[in-house]
């Protein structure tokens, strides 16, 4: 059972795989590791096409120990996650040159799809998402040459028909199933934790603990600006109730914000910032920041990100504007004053309070900060954990203790309900400052959170009420371990900005970035909370028992249909053989010029009384007679050239009437 | 010839069987089999639970990760596992497996058994595997409606007797992730009859030298010359003999019989060399003896099987070569 008829064509389709694979981590692995695997790609190639025997297994084995420890110097231990995959990928191209059994190359296969999945791992564009499906549908291709005598085309072509069909129920089931947390933290494809996370819900955390793990270090080319320093990272501009979160209008903004720049003001600090390394992609800065490093986006709301997420340290440089005085579009306005919840009455009143107190939304924001520091407001790292739909209200009312989270919620929340466009940003706020290195040192425990408010004539503008309330206690940290946000940040805009002076290359690019943009937003953006409004959405909040109902009921249907499909008898239709088609051809040539021979005589006789009939057709006619009798009772194939020469007589007979 | 050790069952092979024995075997026990709602056992193969973990290490890696296109990915497979077994399933139904026979053979080659297999429908590779101690079996690309005669090798190929062991119909269509697979046990015997040691007949054929005239049977044949008779008009003209009608120009016609055509008496005990030595010598005067027409008594320590000739009176006698213990019941 060792040899079996399919082996080599197998052994391409799994190196072609792996070549592909390598061709995929070239932007993550290191070159030598990649010459590894391609060399092992093309060796396996080159023993199959040669028809040589595989390596000995001793020759192979010392060879595989050599590249784990080319692999364990050229990787390093450092990201876990990459190493895992590198050795994933060493050991089934090593288990490859050895495979010699079907049951070998079964295990090869298996493992290629966990493989083949830990590409998305590191790229998720649509681009790599189509050619890592085909290889998908290539590598059910293998299991089947396994299994049949069938070629790669066939084997192929079925694997390909019946995922698409079983695809519609992945989607299904990625759809409805409900997205459970990770069961355990497991390292990112980059590592590290940050202590900033991209929903700000305070209400139900019950104590913060500190770290004095390092963020970034700053180091100022020019004499530090005022202090404080507000290190803004993410912003979280919508409100669901209890929690501020990063809405789509953020997150996928990527416009960038060079053409943006466009008011004169000087800029009002400039410097270098290192970060250490982290999975997260929000870079720091302050106020308004661009920067012009590569690897390295600004985008519309002066905020910092990085281009792509890998683990080595980024420096970068950074030039800070004030944020800016730009007047608030229709849209805008309307996104930063939105507020999904009608609950919070106490809050709310008060905001009427205070509305009626006040002309200007000047007046309002001193107002507010001295109604934090009036009413016995406390800061504490240990809250009492809050639930319900009227948090704020416990929060100002009831309790009043709390971290800098609390705070920027509720104020942001006050600020929203009074009308003004308002926003949580969270960063870090100020740092430890070395005067002989002239290094700002910012670590886990400066993580803080606060508020930018819109006002009339003065642009955005923080309200820090934990300033006011504890302005002894500024280094407030909100870390909040939040397992890994990793956004992917996709490049399907290969180079086509230079382009853009062609009009039609910059509207391919355009759509290029509007389907990106979907993609990112819907496939793989596709989370928890999108899940939870789209079921809200097609069952209603009252009906969502119904999910796992109907989702099981669609499963059971949908495989009762193809079962009931599959087990359908089919009728026999026996087909008529080609050149019997053919004959039947000459029959109705025959009729549409009224010759209607006796349907008792035999072919040779029928087509003989046609030709007495048809003096004209009567040489194509013979011809005919001596090729039906040729393939039809001689036993001869029906060849190509046969059915030309078929056809050919048809048409003379047909133009010879 | 390379030797087969049989494999000691394993625990849990004899586990299997004592299962078997004890639930299903009356569904399996006759001679024709058709695959069915009640008869097929469909489960994932060994390759199918690999899948199954890497679907789910996918699924893991997805939650984890929160990467949607991974659970897409282990999703998919989730939903293949399903579809391969309705369609494995589908695949094996309506197939009918008819036990044709067996065929002794002498040792050291293999009986085999021999199998009708069609199909309702096109049914695609198709496993027949013979479960003995060690394993046989024969693949089968596709099984149509056209009954396939399917000659199974078994795995025998000592001297002796052996009851057929169940067989297995198994399909791993159309992925190798399921096994679709059924039984059929036939309730019968296979021999495998002594090997054939060539002896030669004047050195231990013992014929039946009872000091009668009468014991050798002159039958009219055309090894040897017996006498010449005068010449009959119906006699025609090929057996005259020529050269007395030159001599004496009377026609007479030469006559031949066939001297050998005599009983034979095959012992066991005027046989050399040890127990299976000897079967196989007599084994193979059976054989002779039975292709030459000679009828003859085969004599063993334990019985004795009286004069007879022909291919029944042969397999009688080769069955009691092949179950010759030794033991003198």
């Amino acid at each position: 059972m060792s040899k079996f008829k399919n082996e080599n064509a197998v052994n391409y389709v799994l190196c072609f795989i792996y070549g592909c694979l390598t061709l995929f981590f070239i932007p993550h692995l290191p070159i030598l590791f990649l010459t590894v695997l391609a060399t092992l790609c093309f060796w396996n190639t080159r023993v199959i096409f040669a028809n040589k025997n595989k390596p000995a297994a001793n020759v192979a084995n010392i060879l595989a120990g050599c590249s784990l420890g080319l692999m364990f110097y050229s990787i390093g231990m450092s990201d876990t996650v990459l190493l895992f995959v590198a050795m994933l990928l060493l050991a089934s191209l090593f288990k490859l040159l050895q495979a010699k059994t079907k049951k070998h190359y079964q295990v090869i296969t298996t493992l290629t799809f966990f493989s083949l999945s830990s590409v998305y791992l590191f790229n998720q564009d649509i681009l790599i998402t189509l050619a890592v499906s085909s290889l998908f549908i290539l590598n059910f291709a293998v299991l089947g040459l396994l299994e049949s005598t069938q070629s790669l085309n066939v084997t192929f072509k079925k694997s390909g028909k019946l995922l698409l069909m079983a695809l519609p129920l992945a989607v299904l089931l990625l759809l409805f199933l409900p997205k459970i947390p990770a069961f355990w933290q497991l390292p990112g494809p980059q590592l590290a934790k940050t202590g900033l996370s991209e929903d700000i819900d305070p209400f139900n955390i019950a104590k913060l603990a500190n770290s004095d793990e390092l963020v970034f270090r700053a180091t100022f080319t020019e004499p530090l600006p005022n202090s404080p320093y507000y290190w803004r990272a993410i912003i979280h501009d919508e409100f669901d109730g209890n929690a501020w979160l990063t809405s789509d209008y953020i997150k996928y903004n990527k416009k960038g914000s060079s053409d943006l720049v466009t008011d004169n003001s000087a800029p009002i600090a400039s410097y270098s910032v290192i970060v250490e390394p982290s999975s997260q992609k929000w870079l720091y800065g302050l106020a308004y920041s661009t920067s012009n490093t590569h690897n390295v986006n600004s985008n519309y709301q002066g905020l910092l990100n990085k281009e792509n997420l890998n683990a080595k340290s980024i420096q970068y440089s950074v030039t800070s504007f004030s944020l800016k005085n730009l007047p608030l579009t229709l849209f805008q306005k309307k996104h930063y004053t939105q507020l999904k919840t009608t609950e919070n009455s106490k809050t709310n009143n008060l905001v009427k309070q205070l509305k009626s107190k006040t002309k200007t939304d000047r007046e309002l924001y001193k107002l507010l900060l001295n109604y934090f520091s009036n009413q016995s407001f406390t800061y504490t790292l240990t809250p009492t954990p809050m639930s319900g739909e009227d948090t704020i209200d416990q929060f100002m009312f009831e309790n009043k203790r709390g971290f800098c989270g609390h705070y920027a919620s509720a104020a942001a929340y006050i600020f929203r309900r009074a009308g003004l466009a308002a926003r949580v940003v969270s960063g870090y706020l100020g740092g430890e400052y070395n005067k002989n290195t002239g290094v700002l040192t910012i670590r886990q425990y400066d993580a803080h959170a606060w508020v930018e408010v819109f006002i009339e004539n003065k642009g955005w503008t923080i309200f820090d009420a934990t300033a006011v309330v504890a302005p002894e206690r500024l280094t407030g940290s909100l870390s909040q371990n939040q397992p890994l946000n990793t956004e992917f940040k996709s490049n399907l805009n290969f180079g086509l900005v230079s382009l853009s002076q062609y009009q039609a290359i910059n509207w391919l690019r355009l759509e290029l970035e509007a389907l990106d943009y979907k993609w990112s937003s819907w496939v793989v953006g596709f989370d928890e909370q999108k899940q939870n409004t789209f079921l809200k959405s097609l069952f209603g909040k009252k009906y969502i028992w119904l999910v796992p109902l109907s989702l099981l009921l669609i499963c059971v249907i949908s495989f009762t249909a193809y079962f009931i499909y599959l087990n359908w008898p089919v009728k026999k239709v026996k087909d008529t053989p080609p050149i019997v088609k053919a004959y039947n051809d000459v029959l109705k040539i025959a009729k549409s010029q009224k010759i209607n021979p006796d349907p008792t005589l035999t072919p040779t006789q029928t087509l003989d009384y046609i030709a007495l009939k048809l003096p004209k057709a009567s040489k194509p006619l013979y011809q005919f007679k001596h090729l039906f009798n040729q393939v039809r009772y001689g036993h001869k194939p029906f060849t190509k050239e046969r059915k030309t020469q078929a056809k050919d007589l048809i048409k003379l007979i047909k133009s010879s009437k | 010839m390379p030797k087969n050790t049989p494999k000691r069952p394993t625990l849990f092979s004899s586990f299997k069987q004592r299962l078997f024995n004890k639930f299903i075997k009356n569904k399996h026990l006759k001679n024709s089999i058709t695959l069915e709602h009640k008869t097929i056992y469909v489960l994932p193969s060994t390759l199918g639970w690999y899948f199954i973990l890497v679907a789910a290490l996918n699924y893991i890696m997805g939650t984890n990760y929160q990467n949607n296109l991974i659970l897409v990915m282990s999703y998919l497979m989730m939903v293949m596992s399903v579809i391969t077994i309705l369609m494995g399933y589908s695949n094996a139904k309506g197939l009918t497996v008819t036990y044709k026979n067996v065929h002794p053979n002498f040792a050291p080659l293999n009986p085999t058994m021999q199998f009708m297999i069609n199909s309702t429908h096109l049914c695609k590779s198709v496993d027949i595997i013979y479960q003995g101690n060690v394993k046989t079996q024969v693949l089968i690309d596709e099984v149509t409606t056209e009954p396939f005669l399917c000659t199974l090798t078994l795995p025998y190929n000592q001297r002796g007797h052996y009851l057929l062991a169940r067989v297995k119909i198994k399909s791993n269509y159309p992925f190798g992730l399921v096994t679709v697979w059924s039984y059929i046990q036939v309730k019968k015997h296979v021999l495998v009859y002594p090997s054939l040691e060539k002896v030669f007949t004047n050195a231990s054929l013992s014929q039946r030298e009872d000091n009668h005239d009468s014991g050798i049977i002159k039958e009219t044949g055309s090894e040897e010359f017996e006498s010449l008779l005068p010449h009959q008009p119906q006699m025609g003209l090929n057996r005259i003999s020529w050269k007395h009608y030159a001599k004496t120009q009377h026609l007479l016609v030469k006559d031949f019989v066939d001297f050998k055509a005599t009983n034979a008496l095959f012992d066991f005990n005027l046989m050399s060399g040890n127990t299976e030595q000897r079967l196989s010598q007599l084994c193979y005067l059976v054989c002779e003896a039975t292709d030459k027409n000679i009828p003859f008594v085969l004599k063993l320590p334990t019985k004795t099987v009286s004069l007879n000739t022909g291919q029944t009176h042969k397999e009688a006698c080769l069955t009691y070569l092949s179950m010759y213990d030794g033991r003198i019941p």
